[in-house]
């Protein structure tokens, strides 16, 4: 008897709660300037992990609030934590409601939506970051975005090439700029690819000294290994290591010459707790998560966005760049800035090519290295 | 002369040498005290982690890179006794225990780090402090050795200084008999009336003092901040050492600085290209090398005829 009357009221939620899904949609939109009539989207955000990683995530979520602001849609940012059991179910739930978009992102998602993804396939899917493979199964409604670290560096490459040839306060004579990696492997060789062309391009005398940590949490070894470049005759490095990366900032500091940072800005990491580490960093390439969200919430809204491939996104698009901070304005002269901008302009024109690690192949990309060591 | 060459007979290489030994010395130590009175300790990386984190978030918040040291040492004492606590009290295998200390360690610094800074990469939110460089009065004026030893870290200076205390402490105290009494042969020791769990409870909280001493220089004399994992194996690489070292603490120290050595050699290898990895197979041959011909002599000796 109780149990049957447990079942009823559950049946009765059951029915309130599809009820009230079901209306939620079709209740009227009240838009706030009143006479365009337009459709009202919806997207959601799905982190795996946390916000506050001054990174990826953030960035992704300052694209949603851009989406929100700029383009009207209604928005939900969800994180799911750091607990990866938690990742496919919460994908799966959101999947069955009502959204226009989901996305997600980063390599911790692509498992998760090449399972759920075919299951809905009326749903759209954006995952940046990373891409699914379109080889394994029928992904015509996932759209995913990878980024051109390697034209990013360009530019990373140009402004310490500049900066090493210059008269700046720090700089020495020696045309020697440091390079630190997490690993060799082919994406952060990309990086170091863009790199060297960028130094290249502004002298071509220009030596790179690279190190790889060969691990990407040890920034102790990472400050060991820049310490070694900067007493070489380094001035100035640019990091692509993760947590080892930070490591150069530490040498930076103690050497008190320049460093680059990635991924985050890392000049803003150390604002606050230490200004006189900021002030070495003088830009950080980064990954522009929020921008290329905003591009494709924009491009569906236009019915342009192409789902079912991946998209590679460079400068031209603003999906890469280098962080413009009141440090980078204070302490790189403006005509390297100006000569950075024109740049930027030739590589999102087409004119000027920068090749990547994964067309080249590991071979080349050793030639390539090879022929800038001191 | 070829840059490398150039690089590595520098000072600045020789110092370099001195600061990647410092950790791996400080855990080499505490994994010596604790091998002698019959503990093998795993959970030196744990605890190095552990003691980082706490360094760093004390120092912050009192504004005292002291403060924060000694919090970070007794954060490794803590450490030691909950494993003492598991293997001797409860009488888990001290293997196991030190492995889901380690594990609890690499994640659980992560949550702390979240709940305390608001960010799971690094602490380079928080104002910690740093422990100072020291330059020594007339040493620095020394000609070769002046740029080498004269101008280190403190801690750099305390871990070679630990090197003679914990030596006459093992050698020549009562106390230190009594622990290699109980290392050697418990019930012996017991016999005579020596507590055995009391004596290797405090071999294991001073096991992890000296873990935490390195794991404080980590982020608070190496680097200025904590960051996740920043240990990287070097409580693991001590326990090598020690291997390397004979369970003793002069060994263990010619030991750390070898592989101190090779792992400074190899971060200069690197920036000219030479494959950095081989440079850093070198100290782990050796261990094989030196231990097997160890084991081989006594074998010989018939030393562990009666095993």
């Amino acid at each position: 008897m109780n149990r049957k009357l447990i079942g009823v009221m559950l049946v009765a939620a059951l029915l309130a709660s599809a009820m009230l899904v079901g209306c939620g949609p079709k209740e009227p939109e009240q838009e706030q300037n009143g006479d365009v009539e337009e459709p009202k989207y919806k997207a959601v955000l799905l982190l795996a992990g946390n916000l506050g990683d001054m990174s990826f995530l953030d960035s992704a979520n300052r694209g949603m609030q851009m989406i929100k602001e700029q383009l009207g849609w209604e928005v939900k940012v969800i994180e799911m934590g750091t607990d990866p059991s938690a990742w496919e179910p919460t994908l799966t739930d959101v999947s069955t409601q009502d959204w226009d978009l989901i996305i997600t992102g980063t390599f911790n998602m692509q498992t998760q939506i090449e399972e759920v993804a075919p299951k809905f396939p009326d749903k759209r899917y954006v995952l940046f970051d990373v891409s699914v493979d379109y080889t394994k199964g029928d992904y015509s409604n996932v759209y995913s975005i990878l980024y051109r670290q390697n034209e990013g560096s360009y530019l990373a490459g140009a402004l310490a090439a500049m900066v090493t040839t210059s008269d700046m306060p720090r700089a020495n004579e020696q045309k020697l700029i440091g390079f630190l990696g997490g690993m060799d492997a082919p994406v952060i060789n990309d990086f170091l690819v863009g790199y060297i062309e960028g130094a290249k391009s502004v002298d071509p005398e220009i030596k790179v000294v690279v190190s790889y940590v060969e691990s990407y949490s040890d920034p102790a070894k990472g400050k060991e290994m820049c310490l070694a470049q900067y007493d070489m005759g380094v001035d100035i490095g640019f990091n692509v290591a993760g947590g080892s990366g930070l490591g150069q900032l530490d040498a930076a500091k103690e050497r008190g010459l320049y460093a680059i940072g990635v991924d985050s800005d890392q000049a803003m990491l150390f604002k606050d707790s230490d200004p006189e580490k900021a002030e070495l960093v003088l830009t950080s390439m980064l990954k522009r998560v929020d921008n290329s969200l905003f591009r494709a919430a924009k491009l569906f809204q236009e019915g342009k966005l192409e789902f079912g491939k991946a998209e590679s996104l460079g400068l031209a698009e603003d999906a890469v760049g280098l962080a413009v901070n009141e440090f980078y304005e204070k302490n790189v002269p403006e005509e390297m800035r100006t000569k950075l901008d024109e740049l930027a302009q030739k590589v999102k024109s087409g004119e000027i090519q920068v090749p990547s690690a994964f067309d080249l192949g590991p071979d080349a990309v050793k030639e390539l290295r090879d022929s800038v060591a001191p | 002369m070829h840059p490398l060459l150039k690089a590595i007979f520098s000072a600045s290489f020789a110092a370099s040498i001195l600061r990647v030994t410092t950790p791996i010395l400080f855990a080499a130590l505490g994994s010596v005290v604790a091998d002698l009175s019959g503990v093998v300790n795993i959970a030196l990386e744990g605890m190095m982690l552990i003691s980082a984190l706490v360094g760093v978030i004390v120092s912050a918040f009192t504004g005292s890179a002291w403060m924060g040291f000694f919090a970070g040492a007794a954060a490794g004492v803590l450490v030691g006794l909950v494993l003492g606590y598991f293997h001797l009290k409860l009488r888990t295998n001290v293997i196991l225990a030190g492995i889901a200390l380690n594990l609890l360690a690499s994640q659980g610094t992560v949550f702390v780090l979240y709940a305390v800074a608001h960010d799971k990469g690094v602490s380079s939110s928080l104002p910690s402090k740093v422990m100072p460089e020291v330059q020594l009065p007339i040493i620095k004026d020394i000609p070769v050795l002046g740029p080498i030893i004269g101008k280190q870290n403190i801690l750099t200076y305390m871990s070679l200084i630990a090197v003679v205390v914990i030596y006459l402490f093992l050698y020549k105290t009562s106390f230190g008999l009594r622990l290699r009494a109980v290392g050697e042969n418990p019930d012996a020791a017991d016999s005579v009336g020596i507590s055995v769990h009391k004596v290797r409870f405090i071999a294991l909280a001073i096991s992890g003092a000296l873990a935490g001493m390195g794991g404080v220089h980590l982020s608070m004399g190496y680097v200025s901040w904590f960051s996740r994992n920043m240990t990287s194996g070097r409580g693991f690489i001590a326990l090598a050492a020690k291997a390397l070292g004979r369970t003793h603490p002069i060994g263990a120290f010619f030991a750390s600085l070898l592989f101190g050595l090779t792992d400074a050699l190899s971060n200069y290898m690197q920036s000219l290209r030479v494959p950095g990895e081989f440079i850093q197979m070198i100290p782990y041959v050796v261990t094989l090398v030196v231990l097997a011909v160890y084991s081989g002599r006594q074998l010989k000796s018939g030393r562990f005829s009666n095993e």
